[in-house]
């Protein structure tokens, strides 16, 4: 229950950093997406259910804040909790570069999605060529938020809880990688 | 068989899922011009602390600001003289438009006399995500304010609200590819409609023998029953007279620099 609570307290905290710190501080229409980032955190750590109800209830609080489709973003990080669900047996988890990895191909998944959702449901729009333009600066983005923020992490839970074994972070620490 | 669903279970589940996510967004495709319950209550539960965070970074931002561009100021000053005396002349030729507008209108019995109540809004937040282009204001239902209300600024047209909660609501730029603004051509009155293509417009659906030049003015043309006539849209950028097809590709920069919204206007008409 804490850690679910703690999940969502993690969207919120993403949700207004991308509303409001990040277009002050960018000044622009590109913000990296810190919620891909904790849904791939969640595919890695959390189990099909638990997790993908917690991507789903996120999904639908993010539709709030972002977009004006009800339910798209719902599909879309679940569609990406599964896939990186799909993956997790087959490759070594205990990695902090797969970790980038997933979060970059998770953005491309998650453009192709909110593209095929859009353009196939709604024939009047056309969002195809405006994410294909906007992805690699989408895709860069990500990946900086991505290391700054994971590297963030390791440090806080080694400064403030040194014998808290957080589930993740351990294994994202650099002196535990082989 | 039962091996064969204890093998792909978590597959075939993650797929039934993924369905139902999908239907459920289709669905609500159907009912995307109100606001849910759900959507008013996130709205109700960010607003609050965006507004905050907004008007703390925004004070840190200006005090850095006032120290960075001091030096700037005297410059600046003089060009601000010098387009005030430029203003100033402008007005008094507008003055003379505006009365013999009026002459007109009246002479034409033109029905549509009352001027529109406005309302200031102050921008809390930007969309969360990269991909759609919606701001937060910190007016709501309380206000009047309601879905499909039009949104300005000096320059020209904003958006429309497409999602309203007590204290806070959403608005829709004209910049979002879901937006869609019935348009014409200020000097030749060409038709068509502006579409949001991210950081600026397409002018869709106009003819081609129709004459557009660079530099020419669109402005709404107040069929689609939300923008009423004659607001700015923005500035043809390029035109592409295709080899065939009916129309026109026409490219439109937007009047209003978006990445600089502060306070907007909202317009108190209800959609028609």
């Amino acid at each position: 229950m804490n850690r679910t609570l703690i999940y969502f307290a993690l969207a919120g905290m993403a949700a207004v950093l991308q509303t409001v710190f990040f277009p002050l501080l960018l000044q622009g229409d590109f913000k990296p997406d810190l919620i891909l980032l904790l849904v791939v955190y969640l595919g890695l750590h959390e189990d099909q259910w638990r997790g993908g109800l917690i991507v789903y209830l996120i999904g639908w609080f993010f539709d709030g804040v972002g977009g004006t489709f009800p339910g798209l973003n719902g599909f879309v990080l679940l569609a990406i909790f599964l896939a990186v669900r799909g993956i997790v047996t087959r490759v070594n988890t205990e990695s902090s570069i797969l970790l980038l990895l997933l979060v970059m191909a998770g953005t491309i998944l998650q453009s192709f999605l909110v593209a095929f959702a859009l353009d196939f449901f709604r024939q009047d729009i056309s969002v195809l060529s405006q994410i294909a333009w906007q992805l690699p600066i989408q895709l860069l983005m990500n990946f900086v938020a991505a290391v700054v923020f994971l590297r963030l992490a390791v440090w806080l839970q080694r400064t403030f809880l040194p014998r808290r074994d957080l589930p993740g972070l351990r294994k994202l620490d650099r002196r535990y990688e082989s | 068989m039962w091996e064969w669903w204890q093998r792909n279970r978590p597959l075939l589940l993650g797929a039934v899922l993924l369905l139902m996510a999908l239907l459920w967004y289709s669905v609500n495709l159907r009912q995307q011009d109100e606001t849910s319950f759900l959507e008013r209550m996130v709205l109700g539960l960010t607003g609050p602390v965006q507004a905050g965070l907004d008007q703390l970074v925004s004070g840190a931002a200006d005090v850095w600001g006032h120290y960075l561009y001091l030096i700037d100021t005297e410059k600046e000053n003089r060009t601000l003289i010098e387009n005030n005396r430029k203003l100033t002349a402008t007005l008094a030729e507008n003055n003379e438009v505006r009365l013999e507008n009026e002459r007109l209108r009246r002479l034409l019995d033109f029905k549509e006399t009352q001027e529109l109540a406005t309302l200031p809004a102050r921008v809390v937040a930007e969309d969360a995500t990269s991909w759609f282009r919606t701001i937060t204001i910190d007016k709501g239902s309380e206000q009047g304010v309601v879905e499909g209300m039009p949104v300005v600024v000096a320059e020209g047209v904003v958006g429309r609200v497409v999602r309203s909660s007590t204290h806070f609501a959403r608005v829709l730029l004209i910049t979002d590819a879901s937006s869609a603004v019935a348009s014409l051509l200020q000097d030749n009155r060409a038709r068509g409609i502006s579409r949001g293509k991210g950081e600026r417009l397409v002018f869709d659906f106009v003819l081609r023998q129709e004459e557009v030049e660079v530099g020419d003015r669109v402005v709404t043309s107040g069929m689609g029953g939300v923008f009423p006539k004659g607001l700015t849209i923005g500035d043809v950028k390029s035109v592409d007279r295709r080899e065939f097809g009916l129309f026109q590709a026409i490219e439109v920069i937007p009047a209003v620099d978006f990445s600089h919204l502060e306070e907007v206007l909202v317009l108190l008409r209800r959609p028609q």
